[in-house]
């Protein structure tokens, strides 16, 4: 599965770096956003901020990089 | 270790005091009501669901929570326990537990027969009432947390569960002001929540950047209570405190 990532600016009030990631048909899976050094739990880290689909739910996992990231969401669309 | 413990040390004596003027009797049936005080360490198990315990524990001195675990092994908190609470009296009725208790930080707990339990509320109805009581307050926070945890924003809910925790442990004399020890995690503050420690933890630094609450460690302070309340949508009616002062 090709996905494709497009950076933003999400207003989370707190942590704004985040990318969106589209499917190979530019259907947006997932947003994520880079937690900020202030971040007390996994500064630093990519946090799944929304899923939709098959990836919604309560279990919103941080990776410490995009490809783990891109790993998780291929495994779960797969 | 088996002994009995002074009235003034005793919480379950101290709760029951605060909601009727005990008898002479009562006092002395409730001192020599006999207990195994065991002190455990934090994250142990005191019950596990399943279990049919032949006794009850009274929380002495630490933070404890009952808690369930789905089959995927995620763990939701639904109630954090704090000296003075007996977190499993409903084991004196209910012969199978359908959830787990565990400490959070390290406790001391009194582990009472139930055969005492049963003993003390069949001689002494108003005892047996108060103790009724306390399950139907139990009850009344788990409508609560639900309300919560269904309903309320992150912000208004962790506002809320921080104005209930000031509340309770002021009731039991464990809050000076508007000020306590809270050892509980982020991670906990999550399970109990249903949110991700992430947004915990955003909403903690909301709280702290408004003003509302300050800490330092396990201390827990609010600088302006009637604000906290209000941001929590807080009402302590459910709590049924009898002390009118708990919530000043």
């Amino acid at each position: 599965m090709n996905l494709t990532f497009q950076p933003v600016r999400v207003a989370t009030g707190s942590d704004e770096e985040g990318v969106l990631v589209f499917d190979e048909e530019r259907r947006l899976l997932v947003v994520l956003t880079r937690l900020s050094s202030d971040n007390e739990v996994a500064p630093g880290q990519w946090f799944l901020e929304a899923g939709f689909g098959r990836l919604e739910g309560r279990s919103q996992p941080t990776f410490s990089d995009l490809e783990a990231a891109q790993d998780w969401i291929s495994q779960r669309i797969g | 270790m088996t002994l009995t413990l002074h009235s003034t040390d005793n919480p379950l004596i101290r709760k029951l005091e605060s909601i009727f003027v005990l008898t002479n009797d009562e006092r002395r049936a409730l001192e020599n009501l006999p207990m195994q005080i065991a002190v455990i360490k934090d994250d142990q198990d005191i019950v596990r669901e399943g279990d049919s315990p032949s006794r009850s524990c009274l929380i002495l001195s630490g933070f404890t929570c009952t808690y369930k675990v789905t089959a995927e092994g995620k763990r939701q908190i639904v109630s954090f326990n704090i000296p003075g609470d007996i977190p499993d009296l409903q084991s004196l009725h209910l012969k199978v537990l359908d959830n787990g208790i565990s400490t959070l930080s390290p406790c001391r707990v009194g582990f009472i027969p139930h055969e005492a339990l049963r003993d003390i509320c069949a001689r002494y109805p108003r005892i047996a009432s108060g103790l009724w009581r306390e399950t139907l307050i139990d009850a009344a926070i788990f409508r609560e947390w639900m309300t919560s945890i269904g309903r309320r924003e992150a912000y208004i809910r962790i506002a809320h569960l921080l104005c209930e925790l000031l509340v309770r442990m002021k009731a039991v004399g464990l809050a000076e002001e508007h000020s306590c020890d809270l050892p509980i995690t982020q991670a906990e503050f999550s399970d109990a929540l249903g949110l991700t420690t992430v947004h915990v933890n955003r909403v903690l630094q909301a709280l702290r950047a408004d003003g509302l609450i300050q800490s330092k460690g396990t201390r827990l302070s609010v600088p302006d209570w009637n604000k906290l309340m209000e941001a929590g949508e807080f009402d302590p009616g459910y709590l049924h405190l009898v002390q009118e002062d708990a919530a000043a």
